[in-house]
């Protein structure tokens, strides 16, 4: 379980996060939506720890991780995917899935290696492990990008706008592989901007705005004239969205 | 075991190696910069025969050492020509050469970056090659080259040091002679590093408030 | 009369064990001056205020103070309080410590220039701070590094010339010899001038290919 308790991250004089209160609990898959600027990112970023918060509390699986030992734990526990890929660029595709396993985990080599060559190939990069980011197109890099954060066997996958650097085509490869992860059972939390495929495969959506919830439903109720559209802000904003 | 004290004398003898360093210093790199500049100008007007010759001489300066310059127009020179060069006058043509090299390496690598959509625009408007370079290029140039020139001036001013060496009587010298005497080697090369160090400083601030000076002199203020 | 080079010949075998010196030194020097430099550069880019202070000190005094007086403090000095070096092996402290600090400066550009994105990903997926520079930060920032690396050590190489004033027979020192049991300074300094020109291009060169060699994942698009 993942939680946030009364989350507040303020940049400065912006207060980006402002009381954030949130469960997501083994299995579910989560979007979250929102404008650009409402803090949806900064979210995913407080959780992996790459902010500090300025009040409230995060804890994954139990352990707070505003202590060290909770957040390598947390970290242990969740992996991200991220918007512009962000591969090691001198490492073979092979290496960016196999060194986390390996110094982290301690997996020996040559069973890191098997693992992730299967990885790789599940996601159709079976051909292409030896290949350096640079000789991979976006769809590609960001399908290794999903198979290093597999690797480490997370029990929380968090993914951080990871279709939005990549043009419609690349988009639908990634999507698919997410699709199938989620049905697998994979606890998901995404931020995203493809409305269509986050109400096709989220469990639950949460709707951010400037900083507070405006939302937090399960999808179909989400998308329900009686519920999320009932507001009217969601609906501004999902019928800007579906017009793009 | 203690050769001999530390007197007031000394200080003066301090202060008058200082004056010498300082002085070439300043002197070749007054040279420096007007046969650097001078290079770079013909560089710029791609003057058939010359241009490679004055590229060949300043990559020549550059990758190589210094203190083997000074041996050469010190103890090869005079052998050359016949007559005899004093330890001052070497390391005046010495420095000033190597000065002259990395000047025209810093201008011309400034020129380069001044856009050459604007040295088309100016010959479409008619100006000749000396009027682009002085009006156009030149203060762009100059103000792109002020950071590196800083850094080469204070380099230079440690470079003088080698002038001790072939016996120029310069900081450096004073301290090696102040060592032999006073055996007292820590206090001496550490007052004698602090000097070049204060000095380097001093370079620094002047030159930092040069360019702020020039920068806001060209500064376009609005109508 | 001018420009006899025969009676240079017998020394060449000398002015070879020369250059073999030289080479060591510089070489032993660029290890020691890299592996200084990635810890000072670490310490630049640090998050401690005292780690980067001290770091700071050390390339501003290495900077700002002539090589020849620091190598003199090391020769003079360092016996009175303990360590009594070889002229050699103080040659070489001399130049791994001036070249430490411009080494920094180099790898702490390289670090600066990571992509934070990479960094962060490392950070998330619970790698230790050793492994992420170890497996990261240093591979990726010495790749970029390699062009102004080779620089450092063409600097190396010119002021390994100044190691002849404390008495090595590195190149410089064993050409001194050769210029005045020839009489022929002025032969002896131009060829000596050539012989650096010479290295230091190579390594320059080197320096080039190697850049391209190890960087060639890194451009180019998909395959």
């Amino acid at each position: 379980m993942i939680q946030l308790d009364g989350v507040i991250k303020r940049f400065g004089a912006n207060t980006v996060l402002d009381g954030i209160d949130l469960r997501i609990a083994p299995g579910e898959v989560v979007s979250i939506l929102g404008a650009s600027g409402s803090g949806k990112s900064t979210l995913i970023r407080c959780l992996n720890g790459l902010e500090r918060l300025d009040a409230g509390a995060i804890s994954v699986d139990g352990a707070r991780i505003d202590t060290p030992a909770g957040l390598q734990a947390a970290r242990r526990a969740c992996a991200t995917v991220f918007q512009l890929f962000n591969l090691y660029p001198h490492m073979t595709a092979l290496q960016n899935v196999t060194l986390a396993p390996v110094e982290v985990l301690k997996v020996p080599r040559r069973q890191a290696e098997e693992a992730a060559r299967a990885l790789l190939a599940s996601v159709g990069l079976g051909e292409r492990a030896d290949a350096y980011p640079a000789q991979l197109s976006g769809g590609q890099r960001q399908r290794v990008g999903i198979c290093r954060a597999l690797a480490m066997k997370p029990r929380y996958l968090l993914l951080d706008e990871v279709t939005s650097a990549l043009d419609p085509e690349m988009t639908a490869e990634v999507l698919a592989i997410l699709a199938k992860l989620a049905h697998e059972g994979t606890t998901m939390l995404f931020v995203t901007h493809e409305i269509e495929f986050a109400r096709q495969i989220s469990s639950r959506i949460v709707f951010l705005e400037q900083g507070r919830l405006l939302a937090d439903l399960p999808t179909a109720q989400f998308f329900a004239p009686d519920g999320g559209l009932a507001q009217p802000r969601i609906a501004q904003f999902l019928s800007k969205m579906s017009k793009s | 075991m203690r050769y001999s004290g530390f007197t007031w004398h000394d200080v003066v003898v301090l202060l008058q190696g200082l004056g010498v360093s300082v002085g070439l210093f300043l002197a070749t790199t007054i040279i420096g910069l007007a046969l650097g500049l001078a290079w770079a100008t013909v560089r710029y007007y791609r003057t058939p025969v010359l241009a490679p010759l004055v590229a060949a001489l300043a990559e020549l300066l550059k990758n190589s050492p210094v203190l083997v310059q000074l041996f050469l127009v010190f103890f090869g020179l005079p052998v050359l020509l016949g007559a005899d060069l004093t330890p001052v006058e070497a390391a005046l043509i010495t420095l000033s050469g190597n000065t002259a090299a990395f000047v025209y390496v810093i201008a011309t690598s400034s020129i380069e970056s001044v856009g050459h959509e604007q040295l088309e625009t100016a010959r479409v408007f008619g100006l000749s090659r000396w009027q682009t370079l002085r009006r156009v290029v030149a203060p762009q140039a100059a103000a792109f080259g002020f950071g590196p020139l800083t850094g080469l001036l204070i380099n230079q001013l440690q470079v003088t040091s080698l002038i001790s060496v072939i016996g120029v009587v310069d900081l450096t010298k004073v301290g090696a002679i102040l060592n032999v005497r006073t055996l007292e080697p820590f206090l001496v090369w550490s007052v004698i590093g602090v000097l070049y160090y204060l000095m380097a400083r001093l370079i620094a601030r002047v030159c930092a408030r040069a360019e702020t000076r020039l920068r806001a002199h060209s500064e376009w203020k609005g109508l | 009369m001018p420009f006899d080079l025969t009676s240079i010949t017998p020394y060449l075998g000398d002015l070879a064990a020369g250059a073999r010196l030289t080479a060591l030194a510089c070489l032993l020097a660029l290890a020691g001056g890299l592996a200084i430099g990635i810890v000072v550069a670490l310490m630049r880019t640090a998050a401690l205020p005292l780690a980067r202070r001290v770091a700071e000190f050390y390339v501003d005094v290495f900077r700002n103070v002539p090589f020849i007086v620091q190598l003199f403090f090391l020769f003079y000095g360092l016996p009175e309080i303990g360590p009594e070096l070889s002229p050699f092996n103080t040659g070489v402290l001399g130049l791994a410590l001036a070249g430490g600090a411009f080494t920094s400066d180099v790898i702490r550009s390289g670090i600066l220039a990571l992509e934070p994105g990479v960094l962060e990903a490392a950070q998330v997926s619970g790698l230790s701070r050793l492994t992420i520079y170890r497996r990261i930060v240093l591979p990726m920032a010495l790749r970029t590094s390699i062009r102004p690396l080779g620089a450092v050590f063409v600097n190396l190489i010119l002021t390994s010339s100044i190691l002849s004033a404390i008495t090595i027979n590195e190149l410089t020192g064993v050409a001194k010899i050769v210029a005045s049991d020839t009489f022929q300074p002025f032969e002896v300094y131009a060829l000596l001038l050539l012989a650096y020109f010479a290295m230091t291009t190579l390594v320059s060169l080197a320096a080039g290919a190697l850049h391209r060699r190890l960087n060639r994942h890194l451009q180019g698009g998909p395959v």
